[in-house]
């Protein structure tokens, strides 16, 4: 009895559930908010569960297909698949995953009340991202669970209150005033790339004077740009297969009618899962705010990409297109390297993309808007494919897909180096000790500004 | 009464505008079922109002329920504003 009771704590959908079920608690909400809450969160995990299971499932030809046809393995980065895929293949990811999130929201109120970097990080499926990120990294290195979860927790909440800290100067250049912070796991990606801006631009010639074509904001709709470019995708690769590889995968079916069912497949994959996402993020992080808010009064809301959309629309058209140039030129860049070839990531180039231009713009005017997003391009290609190889991805079963996000590969990256050095806990305790470096610097520096 | 929230995924800026809207209807002492939708989803909904960022206006043109766009999402007394606004005016 008590193991079936174990059993069912320990599914990661339902341990998010209880995550939920607490935050809502500890709010006191009425009862009927608190049901409804923790329900849709353990759905939302199944549904992103069964889109992922969808996207593996249309993935796996095309896999082959890239491959015959141009002698390298092709991925699709997409980090919500990845994390997802893995929690649903490991039921130690699951748990350490759902932990992770709970404590290390935790661990950025406490440093948000405690230290200057005064913000509280709420893009949800980012928190999540990266928790399943380090559970993944230290299930692969063979970290015990409970010490995944506690070292997790705190390099969780010290990136969330990092994160934001740096791109904050830029930010307030964008928006004229301190209120809000960008919330995202592409910042050092954004930030690097808007410094090459504006270096190389001129900061007199603003995006937002010059007239951009209307006709490019479809691309918002998520389910119409990835069906277009897995469309495009999967087609070309087909056409340079031919059917002689493609036929025995499509069981009969026309090699193009089935290679665009799949492409779509993978289009309706990803709609589902973000359903999912969707689903529990719309629980989870009211419940978080909630807590946040009455913990660290004068707190910033550190906040997804679109915040900054309204202003700079050029900027942002700007920085996807060349983010996109980009990406074609890091995938050139990639097949150098002999691992995998990260195909480009179109949901990516428009939303951080896009955030790149604005930056860019911030720093270098126009040219800069353009620039950053082509540098931007190239660092989220480049840097996937040296990533790809140092922790493992198909012995889980999860093939095809690849992890995308800038800072998510820093933190991982850093921890694999420190795990090969074989000094672990020395890594642990430099990040600690710059962390505190970092906040009494910050601490001066504000208030010399105030 | 039932308002959605939208953007282009759905879970960010979306997320955000109701925990804003729900916060406003609290102080008002409405009841509103408020949910974040994507673009694509909040097409297919029959709510009695759509809100959302400016940007997103052409996308949801063919929408008809009553739409309230956000200039700037940052700004609270923006989204008060035009929700009160709205809410005066269904009340009369």
């Amino acid at each position: 009895m008590l193991k079936a009771i174990a059993e069912i704590l320990t599914v990661p959908a339902i341990t998010l559930g209880l995550v939920a079920l607490l935050g809502l608690l500890l709010q006191k909400k009425e009862v009927t908010d608190v049901v409804k809450g923790t329900i849709k969160t353990i759905l939302g995990i199944l549904i992103l569960g069964a889109g992922s299971s969808l996207i593996v499932t249309n993935l796996s030809p095309f896999a082959t297909m890239f491959e015959e046809a141009f002698q390298l393995t092709g991925v699709v980065p997409v980090d919500e698949a990845v994390i997802a895929a893995l929690v649903d293949s490991v039921a130690a990811i699951g748990r350490m995953t759902s932990f992770i999130l709970l404590f290390g929201f935790l661990t950025n109120i406490v440093l948000a009340r405690l230290t200057p970097f005064k913000y509280i990080f709420l893009t949800g499926h980012m928190m999540w991202i990266l928790a399943g990120a380090l559970a993944w990294a230290f299930h692969d290195l063979g970290v015990s669970e409970t010490y995944g979860i506690i070292f997790g927790s705190i390099i969780h909440g010290i990136v969330l209150v990092l994160l934001p800290a740096i791109s904050q100067p830029i930010v307030r250049k964008i928006t004229g005033n301190d209120k809000v912070a960008y919330g995202h796991l592409t910042t050092t990606g954004v930030v690097a790339s808007a410094w090459v801006g504006k270096v190389f631009g001129n900061k007199e010639q603003d995006s937002e004077k010059i007239k951009m074509p209307e006709k490019l904001s479809f691309f918002k709709d998520t389910a119409v740009s990835v069906s277009l470019i897995m469309f495009i995708i999967y087609i070309i690769t087909a056409l340079f297969a031919g059917p002689e590889v493609v036929n025995p995968l499509s069981d009969g079916q026309n090699y193009l009618v089935f290679s665009t069912l799949n492409a779509l497949g993978f289009a309706a994959g990803v709609l589902v899962l973000l359903q999912g996402v969707r689903m529990f993020l719309g629980e989870i992080v009211p419940a978080f705010r909630g807590i946040a808010l009455k913990i660290v009064p004068g707190a910033k809301p550190a906040l997804d990409v679109p915040i900054f959309f309204p202003y700079a629309p050029n900027a942002l058209m700007l920085g996807f297109l060349f983010s996109i140039i980009g990406m074609i030129v890091g995938m050139l860049v990639s097949t150098l390297f002999g691992t995998i070839v990260p195909l480009p990531s179109i949901i990516g180039g428009f939303f951080t993309g896009g955030i790149a231009g604005i930056f860019g713009n911030a720093m270098g005017g126009r040219r800069g808007a353009m620039i950053s997003g082509l540098t931007y391009g190239i660092i989220l290609t480049v840097p996937v494919a040296l990533f790809y190889p140092l922790f493992g991805l198909e012995v889980y079963g999860v093939e095809g897909l690849a992890f995308l996000v800038p800072d998510g590969i820093i933190v991982l990256a850093l921890i694999k180096l420190f795990f090969t050095l074989d000094i672990p806990i020395i890594g642990f305790i430099a990040l600690l000790a710059a962390f505190i470096l970092l906040s009494m610097f910050y601490k001066k520096k504000t208030s010399l500004e105030s | 009464m039932e308002i959605i929230t939208v953007c282009g995924m759905g879970f960010g800026t979306s997320l955000m505008l109701k925990m804003m809207v729900d916060d406003i209807l609290e102080k008002e002492g409405i009841k509103a079922e408020v949910s974040a939708l994507d673009a694509g989803s909040a097409k297919g909904r029959n709510a009695d109002l759509i809100m959302a960022s400016a940007d997103l206006e052409s996308a949801l043109e063919a929408v008809e329920v009553s739409k309230i766009f956000i200039h700037n999402l940052t700004d609270a007394d923006e989204v008060e504003q035009k929700l009160h606004d709205y809410l005066q005016k269904i009340h009369e």
